[in-house]
């Protein structure tokens, strides 16, 4: 077999598929009155994601299943739902990863009025991080087509939350977020600690005053629910103590 | 909850497309004070300025003070293969070092130097440091930069909107027409002026970096429909290195930081084959070498059985690769199970950049038709037949700045605009026919089979049988059209979505291939296998229109204090047949 590669194309890599058993909460509010499970059969390969699942569902099997999709490689934050009980983005979640000799439940994330099936309404979520002015507001003057400086440490300071895409995996996994849904969030505090620890920026004060409220950063039990369901590895925890430090002794 | 069958909007300046070049220029209406509208096709968040990585190109000068716009425009030109416009090339370079400060004063969150300047790095053929970036994801930084600062100043953006005509009177645009995908609701909208921003056509190859809906060739057809015309539409940057598995994810990048760090080229015979064509700089050639390399190792059955040639960076130390590639070896990891730090990836061609687009004037970037623009990689002028990395970044920056201006000047100078509705109604009739058709022949069959042929007839290597092969099999492509079939789910207009995307690219590949046709030479990116030099003839620019036909365009001179600064461009390694 030491010429294989002149060979036909052995079929030893014909790559294995299983069968594995999704069972997705549905619903459709103009006929469900409550969300109901359904399972679904689906051939899938180790490599394939649990996007790709979705979508093998919905152009083979039911084409009214309904979710939010996009780039498809953890950038875009559209597909962010809760798989197993975790929530994980539907694109960067392999089979492999799952344990398929049981059936994978899929539904949406929670805190967040569903729409339709793994659809929620996203506006609250949103309302939520507009609040904290997640922009740099600057009044230094560096003089025109001049650039303002940053140190290497001033600029690492704030990196780790920069790297947010608001997909709210953080938010709708705090048992706080869930109990009224008007607490802050994580996500809304970590764009704020991106601005507020960014040197350049003179809004601090403004939006940790809106943090001091009593929706704002108190309301975080550390249960570090957000910190493990980041997709990007974001330590929020961590980003939403310095933010309560901040609060009390002032921007560092 | 009923939804109205047609939403019809206001606004001074539209902008289609709300990727980097549509968002600055957004914010500069916005602070102009003029009422402006986003419109795009995919989330804000994720348009395809977001896949950027490497860095944006300005000669600050902060690092390298020898540096100055003069020879980062020498170094342009000449890499261009000398059909870039000299007049685009000058306000992009002079330009540039605002376009740099204008995004850090919106929060760019620029890597620095020790003293607190923005960090530059080397880009392949650029002689000096002049390279910002943001860790290896610097579009997403730009483009969530971006986002931020429209939303700050209140700039209406409209994800999920789909375009599907611009709305012209007697020569002047005056809005554009479309449908929302998630529920068919049709958009009407009036403007005084439009910025087109909406991509290029790289998704028309089989193999591409572009994602399934992005750069099918909308602005093309946007702009050729409402009388504008396409400039070298044959020239399209092919990327040496994407990925070939999974299907779905071909021609994903693996970024050219992997043989910038030392990785090595192989064909399936284990041969290091760039010593054949350039022994110098070898893998570090530049991309349109590189990928001909490769091009030429596939086609002369010294390809992998996939079709593909080994990229292998797994003699370099482990802790090189987790460092300097921690993409790369992520997007391997993730999608073929590879651990790039053992083994090497098979990578072949893809289609990366579409270095022609619509044509616009080089100071203003206006189309030809009244009130119509064209910005960002849907417009053309800058790159010519080779264009450096970084330098499409930054061209939105600056020029996103100088058409806002010019929109809104166009704007406030109007005293009365005829609309037509003659127009409008054909842009609804094109709608509800394609939403008619019931057709057994299924879009994204005829889609694929577009993408076969330009990957067959129209890639990295074209000749005249080839071109003339592709023409015919588009004509059968394009013959059926009546009998496609358009049915969208009670869950989105994808499909009418797609038909459009279809449209779309029949036109830019039937633009491709006529210009590749007319371009009798091999320069940069476009190797004819039949004229295999290049003709100082054909140092013009291709122009072509609606009627197939394709004019040439005189390129002005180069200012003599660029020209001084240009060394010689080197021919050495580019077509071994």
């Amino acid at each position: 077999m030491s010429t294989a590669t002149l060979d036909a194309p052995t079929q030893d890599d014909a790559v294995q598929s299983f069968t594995v058993t999704f069972i997705i909460r549905r619903f459709d509010p103009e006929v469900d009155d409550e969300p109901r499970w359904q399972d679904f059969d689906v051939e899938m390969f180790a490599t394939d994601r649990v996007l790709d699942a979705l979508h093998k569902i919905k152009w083979e099997q039911d084409g009214s299943l309904t979710f939010r999709r996009s780039c498809a490689h953890g950038i875009c934050g559209s597909d962010a739902m809760r798989i197993n009980g975790r929530n994980r983005l539907a694109c960067k979640t392999l089979i492999k990863d799952l344990d398929i000799s049981k059936p994978i439940y899929v539904e949406a994330i929670k805190g967040l009025p569903l729409e339709k099936d793994l659809v929620v309404d996203m506006e609250p979520f949103f309302e939520s991080y507009r609040e904290v002015q997640p922009f740099l507001i600057a009044r230094s003057e560096p003089g025109a087509g001049k650039e303002r400086v940053q140190s290497v440490a001033d600029r690492a300071r704030f990196d780790d939350t920069t790297k947010c895409i608001l997909c709210a995996a953080c938010t709708s996994s705090c048992p706080v977020f869930w109990t009224d849904g008007q607490y802050f969030g994580p996500a809304a505090i970590v764009n704020a600690h991106r601005f507020i620890f960014d040197s350049r920026d003179d809004a601090a004060k403004v939006r940790l005053d809106i943090l001091n409220d009593k929706e704002g950063v108190w309301r975080c039990r550390t249960t570090f629910n957000c910190t493990e369901a980041c997709p990007r590895g974001i330590q929020i925890t961590q980003a939403i103590a310095e933010v309560k430090q901040a609060v009390m002794r002032g921007k560092p | 909850m009923s939804h109205p069958a047609e939403r019809r909007l206001s606004t001074s300046v539209l902008i289609i497309g709300s990727g980097g070049s549509g968002l600055r220029a957004a914010i500069e209406l916005a602070d102009r004070g003029v009422d402006v509208t986003v419109l795009g096709k995919r989330p804000r968040g994720d348009a395809h300025t977001s896949l950027a990585a490497g860095g944006i190109n300005a000669a600050l000068g902060t690092m390298d003070p020898q540096d100055s716009w003069q020879q980062h425009a020498a170094d342009t030109l000449r890499e261009s293969y000398l059909l870039a416009d000299p007049r685009t090339v000058e306000i992009v370079t002079r330009g540039a070092a605002q376009g740099i400060a204008d995004l850090e004063q919106l929060g760019m969150p620029f890597a620095r130097e020790s003293d607190g300047r923005i960090s530059q790095r080397f880009f392949g053929a650029h002689s000096y440091r002049r390279t910002a970036f943001s860790g290896d994801y610097t579009g997403l930084s730009i483009q969530r930069t971006l986002v931020d600062a429209a939303e700050q100043r209140g700039v209406r953006i409209l994800d999920d909107v789909y375009v599907t005509r611009l709305l012209t009177s007697d020569g002047a645009v005056f809005g554009a027409y479309g449908f929302v995908q998630q529920d068919g609701t049709r958009v009407l909208i009036h403007a005084d002026a439009v910025i087109l921003a909406a991509g290029g056509h790289n998704r028309i190859w089989r193999r591409t970096s572009s994602r399934r809906n992005e750069n099918t060739g909308d602005a093309f057809r946007l702009a050729v429909l409402a009388g504008g015309r396409i400039r070298d539409a044959e020239l399209v940057q092919f990327h040496p290195s994407g990925i070939i598995e999974p299907e779905t994810d071909a021609g994903t990048l693996v970024s050219e930081a992997a043989r910038g760090e030392g990785g090595v080229l192989r064909n399936a015979r284990g041969e290091r084959f760039m010593e054949r064509y350039d022994p110098v700089r070898m893998e570090l050639s530049t991309r349109d070498r590189v990928a001909l390399a490769a091009y030429t190792e596939i086609a002369e059955g010294r390809g992998t059985e996939r079709g593909g040639v080994w990229l292998d960076v797994s003699h370099l130390p482990r802790e090189v690769i987790m460092e300097r590639l921690p993409r790369v070896y992520q997007t391997l990891l993730e999608l073929q199970m590879r651990d790039i730090t053992r083994e090497p990836i098979e990578i072949a061609p893809t289609a990366h950049y579409s270095m022609g687009g619509v044509w616009v004037r080089p100071e203003d970037h206006g189309t030809g038709v009244d009130g119509l623009y064209a910005i960002g990689e849907a417009a053309s002028g800058l790159h010519g037949a080779n264009r450096l990395g970084g330098n499409s970044l930054i061209e939105l920056l600056v020029y996103g700045r100088i058409v806002a201006a010019s929109a809104a000047e166009y704007s406030a100078a109007l005293t009365a605009q005829p609309r037509s509705r003659a127009a409008e109604d054909e842009a609804r009739a094109e709608v509800d026919g394609l939403l008619a058709a019931d057709g057994p022949v299924n879009v994204r069959v005829l889609q694929r089979a577009l993408r076969e042929l330009m990957t067959r007839y129209a890639g990295v290597v074209r000749s005249e049988e080839g071109l003339l092969a592709g023409l015919a099999e588009l004509d059968r492509i394009e013959g059926q059209l009546d009998d496609i079939g358009v049915h969208p789910d009670i869950a989105a207009y994808q499909d009418l979505a797609h038909a459009f995307d279809l449209l779309s690219s029949i036109l830019a590949a039937r633009a491709t291939l006529q210009s590749a046709l007319e371009r009798r030479e091999t320069r940069g990116c476009h190797n004819r296998s039949d004229y295999p030099e290049q003709d100082p003839a054909l140092r013009v620019n291709l122009v072509w229109s609606a009627d197939g036909g394709v004019v040439r365009e005189e390129i002005p001179p180069i200012p003599e204090e660029i020209a001084a600064l240009m060394s010689e461009v080197s021919v050495d390694g580019k077509l071994v047949e």
